[in-house]
């Protein structure tokens, strides 16, 4: 008897030995992707699926001067519109000496798919999917109640299996989806705020039952955030790697509480904005641990970006190029908000809609959210660089 | 510190053997109850959307104490410590403090420590001392929040000092305080990932009842 006993307390410490082994919580979004190809690829299409930043110019007939939907149009792109006004996209293109143009061209219901296929030499070109305002999944993205197709990344996708069945090792993929997400959420956490406020000022709730409903809706559109992001992953995996992508880079969201916009908020709105943008890319990082891609990590050279101005080769990051004002005159009233996409720096009438003293390559911004021509070119100088840091182009 | 304490339980099982060989001496069975405090401290609580400051506190628990000693020597015992399960709470604190309860967890505690027992075996009042290792597993892990809580086991030092106070040749009565090094890292994942260090550094107050046979 003594003997089992002594035993079993042998066994019990010889127990405790086995169970100190490492047994950490695995932590979401802390591993990589991995698997993606290592050697340069020979590119025949740049296909870009995304939103506003990534848009080559659908809304261009919203911006019609006659307002029939013919050129001349003011813009059409969310920049520094004018011969040089390129985003980030074209730059990539045209390094790599590839044409792209808009996978669907339209405004207000009425659109045309590939409109580059007149032209037969350019019928393989259109593989451009952003869409200012669209979303991820949801169809109903910012600005769709007046128009904007705003057609979401998880229907881009599917409209290019539709043209070209399927992806090839041709194609350089790149995704950049995800801010309108974040704008829709942030707009939906600050009405409920604003109402929290409200009642803690007046006395119907106390000051702890307004500290919980704030975080409640905070987790909420933080909980949104989650969703959109892993179905961002999943599709990627599901729609894009499962059909013959094989040169696949996402990025990951900028912290748009450094935009115009951002600075524009309280600082407490702010802090969220920020939470919603970094939760997006928590799990985006976490749908994409073991995936055969590679991220573009946006955020941090956004954030390098807002600190080293100076680096980059600007010299104003807070203050919109184009001027609101200018752009209301130009348009008869129909455009209050100073978007850029009605931004044409063009020298002269009917054009210049630049703020005085503005510069589309040294100022940053375009409007509250959107780069310039030279904060698009800081963008297309990172993806390159990038690029050939994955060894994909030399 | 799982390093530094693998030679502390190998020396502990090498006596536990070493003892099989020995004449059996006697063993002595405690019943009692115990109080468990925390002095914890964590590093915060720090995720994707947590201001600053956040951070828990966590609250005292009773429970019920069972201990087995083997004596091998008439001063030197082994002797395994379990209790019944506490329910241990945690509160927010800091800035997060209205959140308010944010999760129970049971804490299943097993402590093996080597005594060493002052005066004459014989004697009516034997002090004693005791060193050793304590492993705690959390389970049942409970929060109202939507998120899966895992937390990670522990395995540190523990220590004890204590009184026997013999009524006969049987039946005594205990009294100790002990104190281990309890750590624990937090991962709680739910719309956003949360993440913090406890160490708990718990002391224990107990009292009960003891048999010889």
């Amino acid at each position: 008897m003594t003997k089992i006993r002594s035993w079993a307390l042998a066994a019990l410490a010889a127990a405790l030995l086995a169970a100190c082994g490492g047994n950490d919580p695995e932590v979401a979004g802390s591993g990589e992707p991995a698997g993606a190809p290592t050697t340069a690829g020979t590119f025949s299409a740049i296909v870009s699926f995304g939103d506003s930043l990534s848009d080559v110019g659908t809304y261009a007939p919203a911006t019609s001067i006659t307002g029939n939907g013919q050129p001349p149009y003011l813009g059409g792109k969310f920049t520094t519109n004018g011969a040089a006004g390129t985003v980030w996209v074209e730059n990539v293109a045209a390094t790599l000496g590839i044409i792209t143009t808009p996978a669907e061209v339209g405004f207000a219901g009425q659109s045309v798919h590939c409109p580059a296929a007149a032209n037969p030499a350019l019928a393989n070109t259109c593989t451009a999917y952003g869409q200012g305002g669209a979303r991820v999944t949801d169809p109903n993205g910012i600005g769709k109640a007046t128009g904007a197709l705003t057609v979401p990344l998880k229907t881009q996708i599917a409209n290019h299996l539709q043209r070209f069945t399927k992806f090839r090792d041709s194609d350089l993929i790149l995704i950049w989806s995800g801010n309108n997400d974040v704008f829709i959420q942030f707009g939906a956490f600050a009405a409920a705020a604003t109402q929290i406020k409200t009642d803690a000022a007046t006395g119907v709730i106390s000051s702890d039952e307004a500290g919980r409903r704030l975080f409640q809706a905070q987790s909420a559109a933080q909980e949104e955030m989650k969703k959109a992001a892993l179905e961002l992953s999943g599709y990627v995996k599901d729609e894009i790697l499962a059909k013959g992508g094989r040169y696949v880079s996402v990025f990951n969201l900028p912290d748009s509480a450094s935009s115009p916009f951002g600075a524009s908020l309280p600082a407490d709105a702010r802090g969220v904005l920020s939470t919603l943008v970094d939760t997006f890319n928590l799990w985006l990082r976490d749908g994409l641990t073991g995936v055969a891609v590679q991220i573009v990590d946006q955020n941090t050279k956004a954030k390098d970006i807002t600190a080293n101005p100076g680096s980059y080769g600007l010299t104003n990051n807070s203050v919109p190029a184009c001027d609101g004002t200018i752009i209301g005159a130009l348009t008869g009233g129909r455009v209050t908000d100073g978007s850029s996409l009605f931004c044409n720096t063009t020298t002269g009438a009917p054009f210049d809609a630049l703020r005085t003293g503005a510069s589309v390559t040294t100022w940053q911004f375009a409007d509250s959210v959107h780069p310039t021509t030279g904060g698009h070119r800081i963008i297309s100088d990172y993806v390159l660089q990038q690029l050939r840091a994955f060894g994909w182009i030399k | 510190m799982t390093q530094t304490l693998r030679p502390l339980v190998l020396g502990l099982a090498g006596l536990l053997l070493a003892s099989v060989a020995a004449q059996a001496q006697e063993s002595t069975v405690k019943l009692g109850v115990i109080r468990y405090t925390t002095k914890e401290k964590t590093n915060g609580v720090t995720g994707v959307g947590i201001p600053p400051g956040a951070d828990a506190s966590v609250g005292d628990a009773d429970t019920l104490l069972f201990t087995y000693e083997y004596s091998f020597t008439p001063s030197l015992g082994v002797e395994f410590v379990l209790g019944v399960p506490p329910k241990i709470k945690a509160d927010a604190s800091g800035s997060v403090a209205f959140l308010g309860e944010v999760l129970t967890a049971r804490n299943v505690a097993p402590t093996l420590l080597l005594n060493y027992h002052f005066m004459d075996p014989g004697s009516r009042v034997r002090p004693y001392v005791g060193l050793g290792v304590n492993y705690t597993r959390f389970v049942r892990i409970r929060t109202p929040y939507a998120w899966d809580v895992q937390m990670s086991d522990s395995l540190g030092w523990a220590a004890q000092v204590g009184v026997d106070v013999a009524m006969d040749k049987r039946w005594g009565l205990f009294a100790s305080i002990g104190a281990a090094k309890v750590r624990s890292k937090l991962v709680a994942t739910g719309a956003t990932v949360l993440q913090s260090t406890i160490d708990f550094k718990p002391i224990t107050y107990a009292f009960g009842a003891s048999m010889r046979f």
